[in-house]
């Protein structure tokens, strides 16, 4: 599992990230001492850092700067000083990214993997989806069947993805609209009515109609 | 200060001598001295006259001209009473005088309401970044709550985020210097940024955007540009038809890229076109809709001629409006 410090001095966002994290699989360790950050980084040893820069005693910028000397983890600023001259000195003093507030949940979790995944250095493999006897390949934007393969289109690809993600739950339509928009999909829900009728035909092509299952006043389910 | 204002101004003085001449040259006639000498004492007199008048009027005018370029050279003008030199004659020292003391005033006025205004800047940029401490608060805990109820408190947290994200940039447009940072950014990058601060507005009033040709490096502030899209965009959502599309494509231009926003909202009346752009303005839309606060497009404006960025509107009422904003591809140097 891996460790998230949050150097955060605001309780409640602190426990909020906290909770949000754990959720999330990662392990996170908040920081309520903040005149020994250094040190409790040196011996816990996360491997990714959210920092605040308005911190009691001493700022981030210096925290980050400390940090980095010792040559620790990766740190993303979450703040809401957001004028670009903190910016730049926040990347200067060497940090992965800069997050300001208010942030919503997916950016900052978007943002962490990114983080984590170049500081780690290992290519994920997680372009094929498998689900229902069905596999998706999210590069070539391919779905298939045991038997046949169909094309998708870039919409197609982004639902299907989300419904086989989360397989056997529902999932609302205003929970699948705005994972679209995360993922730079902008549709309404017409739009969205009228790729899953498509969805669906592609798939009674591959011989598996009624896959996608409509939950009256609920969502879809795979 | 022509020759004939200086005359009609000394009409009254010019007037008196030539009365006290005659009155004079008769009381000297009228005494027995000979005619010939009365016509001598008149010419040398008038002789006198006009060259001491003469060089009245080009010392007046030298020192108006002077007085003129001092004002000119001067970059902020109310300082003018302070490099004024003093007076020759006493009437011209009490005059400046005078002036000096009332420019006093005014300086201080002026530097005091400076202060304040500076001050209140500051409150309000604090303000601000304090306030979105318990926003982020609020949106973390909203995950616990059930969709529903998190759904409609997000769409309330990001109306109060827009707003506050709207007060900041109206007190930064005040004195944007200090916050600027031109460089290349991909269209389609900032575009995605702007959508997604506004997403659960976007998404709340069912729009479809579309994006087209946004693959183009500009020239310009990221953060500035992205609020000002945010403003377009919050527009189209509020001002929107019964299925809202708004598109949003690119055109490449020589040294420019030309970026428009395009809706096919309930549009602006031709009338009230000329004028959305100035602050407080709402129209006949925004009374009906209320809400509004004519500060959006204002602000754009504003920001827009600061990062000399071209911004033109167009619209036809019932059919939607389209906003167009030119960058530079190129590195601009006049603008830094």
């Amino acid at each position: 599992m891996q460790k998230v410090m949050i150097v955060e001095d605001d309780p409640v966002i602190r426990e909020e990230l906290t909770l949000l994290l754990k959720n999330e699989g990662y392990f996170p360790l908040a920081v309520t001492d903040f005149t020994t950050i250094k040190e409790q980084a040196t011996k816990l040893k996360p491997d990714l850092i959210l920092l605040d820069i308005n911190l009691p005693g001493q700022d981030g910028f210096s925290v980050c700067a400390s940090l980095q000397m010792s040559g620790g983890a990766p740190i993303i600023f979450v703040t809401s000083r957001d004028t670009a001259l903190d910016e730049i000195k926040a990347l200067s003093l060497g940090a992965d990214d800069y997050i300001t507030k208010p942030y919503t949940i997916p950016v900052l979790l978007a943002r962490m993997k990114a983080v984590l995944r170049r500081s780690e250095k290992k290519t994920q493999t997680s372009d094929i989806l498998e689900a229902k006897g069905l596999t998706l390949y999210l590069t070539k934007g391919m779905v298939s069947s045991a038997t046949k393969s169909t094309v998708l289109t870039r919409n197609e690809l982004q639902i299907l993805a989300c419904l086989m993600e989360h397989a056997g739950e529902i999932v609302s339509r205003a929970d699948l609209i705005e994972t679209l928009w995360d993922r730079q999909i902008y549709i309404d829900d017409n739009t969205l009515s009228v790729n899953v009728t498509r969805l669906r035909t592609k798939l009674a092509d591959l011989d598996l109609p009624d896959l996608i299952k409509t939950r009256r006043g609920m969502g879809y389910q795979l | 200060m022509t020759f004939s204002e200086f005359f009609s101004d000394r009409l009254r003085y010019i007037i008196f001598q030539a009365v006290f001449v005659m009155i004079s040259a008769l009381f000297l006639l009228l005494t027995g001295t000979q005619t010939g000498i009365v016509l001598l004492l008149f010419l040398i007199w008038l002789l006198l006259f006009l060259l001491i008048q003469t060089m009245d009027f080009l010392r007046c005018r030298a020192k108006l001209l002077e007085l003129a370029s001092i004002l000119d050279g001067l970059d902020k003008k109310y300082l003018f009473t302070e490099c004024i030199p003093k007076g020759r004659t006493i009437y011209e020292r009490k005059f400046t005088e005078l002036f000096r003391q009332a420019g006093m005033s005014m300086i201080g006025a002026v530097s005091d309401a400076e202060a304040a205004k500076r001050e209140y800047r500051e409150y309000v940029e604090s303000f601000v970044h304090e306030i979105k401490t318990p926003i982020t608060a609020a949106n973390l805990i909203c995950r616990m709550t059930d969709a529903d109820t998190r759904r409609k408190l997000m769409q309330e947290l990001s109306q109060i985020e827009a707003q506050i994200e709207r007060v900041l940039f109206y007190a930064r447009a005040e004195h944007p210097e200090k916050d600027f940072l031109i460089s290349q950014h991909s269209l389609s990058e900032l575009v995605a940024q702007a959508i997604s601060q506004h997403r659960t507005l976007l998404i709340q009033s069912n729009v479809r955007v579309e994006t087209k040709d946004l693959e183009q490096m500009v020239f310009t502030d990221s953060k500035w540009t992205v609020f000002m899209l945010g403003q377009l965009l919050q527009n189209a959502a509020r001002y929107r038809s019964t299925h809202p599309v708004i598109c949003i494509s690119a055109r490449q231009l020589k040294g420019q890229v030309e970026l428009t926003v395009k809706d096919n909202g309930i549009g602006i009346p031709s009338h009230e076109l000329s004028r959305v752009f100035e602050r407080g303005f709402t129209g006949s839309n925004g009374r009906a809709l209320g809400g509004s606060t004519g500060i959006g497009l204002y602000l754009c404006r504003k920001i827009s001629s600061l990062l000399e960025i071209n911004l033109q509107i167009n619209s036809t009422e019932d059919v939607g409006t389209s906003l167009t904003l030119t960058f530079w591809t190129r590195e601009n140097l006049t603008k830094m």
